[in-house]
């Protein structure tokens, strides 16, 4: 026993001499909590181990087991009460998890939201995509694509998500500064790709002279290149600029096939990463005014197809 | 015609069974009138809708909701409801996505995901009789248990494996120039009205809807006509999907979500009375026809997107209640 005791001092004397820095690091834990178990999220947890081993903290990703509110917070008591450092997390319901968030921060805990914010929690920052500014790029792409005038239409998924009405806000923002271009419908689909694609095809008929298609929701993309490859509309191939979001398999297949002109991609592995860069920061004492950070979108065409990063 | 004949009066219907027939009749027809006056006040606003390629896309945007709605209209006769049908449809899809993704070939693939319809149907209908659940209970926990599996084998991402291209024409094809899936619809249509009308299982169909109790003591086997409903709503369910499956060649996490709905209106606008005995496979066509039509026009005439669902549910209750009051008009009680 006292030898172990002799030998444990000894290690830490030496580790203390060797950086003293490391010491710190290693008695750092974070935590990052997604919204529930789906390919973004595995994204985001690649990336925040990857810095969490390049700064030398322990990791842990907590996965929820459902997407209610209430899963989330017993989900942060939990990790108040194992003592972690820092927590990152993705809320699936921003008014539930306010008071356990302050609770945290009450404790001593730094707390990051990333890809979805809970704004009133009292949280640091948030690292994530800033849905209106994307739907801005994704304007600004397809004016450039139409090439200054011309119909256009959105077909958006649920017509009550909120950061899909942001990516439309943020389109016409972007449109206002092109008087020729005229929005001449905008169509929900619920996200069921049978539903986009009858949608899709109504509207071709509807608007034969149709410039371009913003895809607001991740069904938009599959479902505008399969209406494409139809012999019926194949006229209208190459001459329709389509913009989409979100690089589901099927979706970069229509880049690769020419039915789509660009994707907007949201950054995951980005987010993860600097959800645990700011949060071992703030833990620190490195960082004392922390500003969100919008993540962005790249915009993802036929030329970059191979080597975006996320 | 001869059905009034050898169909037993189902309840609530005091007359002869020569109005029956005439009922059941004016019922379709009144759909057909809506279909034909919705269709000309659109063409009155857009030269786009009544043209070939406009109407044979309608027909195969609504034909899998109308097949789903053949196999729920009979259970609607026997006095139940199938909530799961979305659910057996978009895991019967998936299952042929999985199996060609695991390098079966078609007939495997296909056969499987009809397989799928056939557990569903088994399931619900042993939960229905041998346990003796409410259908709208049994049915609503297969919907979730359903709708469970295909997140938890999808994990919310598209399943979209390499398909021959002969597996494609079942989604896809054309019998010139009528859509596959529409040409799959008229058959199905077909033969499950033949069915309905003119073999003694389509009329203990009606019997069980009609008066349980009645048609048992008659020796209908009651228990066995709802085991048969459900298994065949499933079954006709999972062909939907997998049609579904070849036509977009993606199993979505989604597909099937909340069809059920729309697959009950088009019974419901199509005549079938949701207190059972009353109903019939081309009026539940007829109203998916409707749906599918008004889901078209609102696209064409660009009307507002928000506005869509309200218009959508008015037209429902104005052409069921119409029905309601013509019937109660021409003395039917």
């Amino acid at each position: 026993m006292k030898t172990f005791a002799k030998l444990a001092g000894a290690a830490l004397v030496l580790g203390t001499l060797m950086s003293t820095t490391a010491v710190y690091a290693k008695d750092i834990v974070v935590a990052l909590v997604p919204k529930v178990a789906v390919p973004f999220f595995d994204d985001v947890n690649n990336g925040g181990k990857a810095e969490a081993e390049k700064l030398g903290v322990k990791y842990q990703w907590v996965v929820p087991a459902n997407t209610q509110g209430a899963t989330q917070v017993k989900v942060i008591e939990d990790l108040i009460a194992r003592h972690v450092d820092g927590i990152g997390i993705s809320v699936n319901e921003p008014k539930s998890v306010e008071g356990v968030i302050k609770q945290a921060m009450k404790a001593g805990i730094k707390v990051v939201t990333f890809d979805s914010d809970s704004a009133n929690s009292g949280r640091s920052m948030y690292i994530g995509t800033v849905n209106k500014q994307a739907g801005v790029t994704m304007g600004e792409a397809m004016a450039k694509a139409v090439g200054g005038k011309g119909e256009v239409a959105i077909v958006t998924g649920q017509l009550g998500a909120s950061n899909l009405n942001e990516r439309i806000d943020g389109v016409k923002e972007a449109l206002a500064k092109y008087p020729d271009i005229k929005i001449v419908a905008t169509e929900g689909t619920e996200d069921d790709l049978a539903k986009a694609v009858s949608v899709t095809e109504a509207l071709l008929r509807g608007h034969p002279n149709l410039a371009g298609i913003f895809g607001i929701s991740q069904v938009g993309g599959p479902a505008v290149a399969k209406v494409l490859g139809e012999e019926e509309f194949a006229k209208h191939k190459g001459q329709l600029k389509v913009l989409a979001f979100d690089d589901l398999p099927d979706t970069i297949k229509g880049v690769k096939d020419g039915f789509i002109d660009g994707i907007m991609v949201q950054r995951p592995i980005t987010m993860g990463k600097l959800a645990v860069e700011h949060l071992v920061a703030q833990i620190k004492g490195e960082e004392t005014a922390s500003k969100d950070i919008d993540t962005g979108v790249t915009v993802v065409t036929k030329d970059n197809l191979g080597s975006y990063t996320k | 015609m001869s059905l009034a004949d050898n169909t037993p009066a189902p309840r609530g219907l005091s007359g002869s069974m020569g109005k029956l027939a005439k009922l059941r009749h004016a019922r379709e027809f009144n759909v057909l009138i809506a279909l034909v006056i919705m269709g000309g006040a659109i063409s009155l606003f857009t030269p786009y809708f009544l043209t070939v390629d406009n109407l044979m896309g309608v027909s195969r945007a609504f034909s899998l909701t109308a097949i789903m709605a053949i196999g729920m209209v009979m259970v609607i006769i026997t006095g139940g409801i199938d909530l799961s049908v979305g659910s057996a449809m978009g895991l019967a899809g998936l299952v042929t996505a999985l199996c060609f993704d695991a390098g079966f070939g078609q007939t495997t693939a296909v056969a499987a995901g009809l397989a799928v319809g056939a557990v569903f149907g088994l399931v619900n209908g042993m939960l229905i009789t041998a346990i003796g659940l409410p259908p709208f209970i049994a049915t609503l926990g297969t919907l979730s248990i359903g709708r469970g599996l295909m997140y938890m084998i999808t994990h919310g991402v598209p399943l979209t494996p390499s398909t021959p291209d002969s597996f494609a024409l079942l989604g896809q094809g054309y019998v010139v120039p009528v859509p596959l899936p529409v040409v799959i619809l008229l058959v199905l249509m077909v033969v499950f009205s033949l069915i309905m009308i003119h073999t003694r299982f389509g009329r203990h169909i009606y019997a069980t809807g009609g008066n349980e109790n009645a048609a048992r003591l008659s020796g209908v086997k009651t228990q066995r006509v709802k085991l048969a409903v459900y298994m065949l709503s499933s079954l006709i369910s999972s062909l939907a999907g997998v049609i579904a499956f070849s036509r977009y060649l993606s199993a979505e996490p989604a597909s099937g979500f909340g069809s059920e709905l729309d697959v009950i209106a088009a019974a419901a606008i199509g005549g079938a009375s949701l207190s059972g005995g009353i109903g019939s496979v081309t009026g539940a066509v007829m109203g998916a026809a409707l749906i599918g039509e008004i889901a078209n026009g609102v696209v064409l005439l660009n009307i507002n997107t928000y506005a869509q669902q309200a218009i959508t549910g008015g037209v429902i209750l104005i052409a069921v209640s119409l029905d309601v009051l013509r019937n109660r008009l021409k003395g039917g009680r």
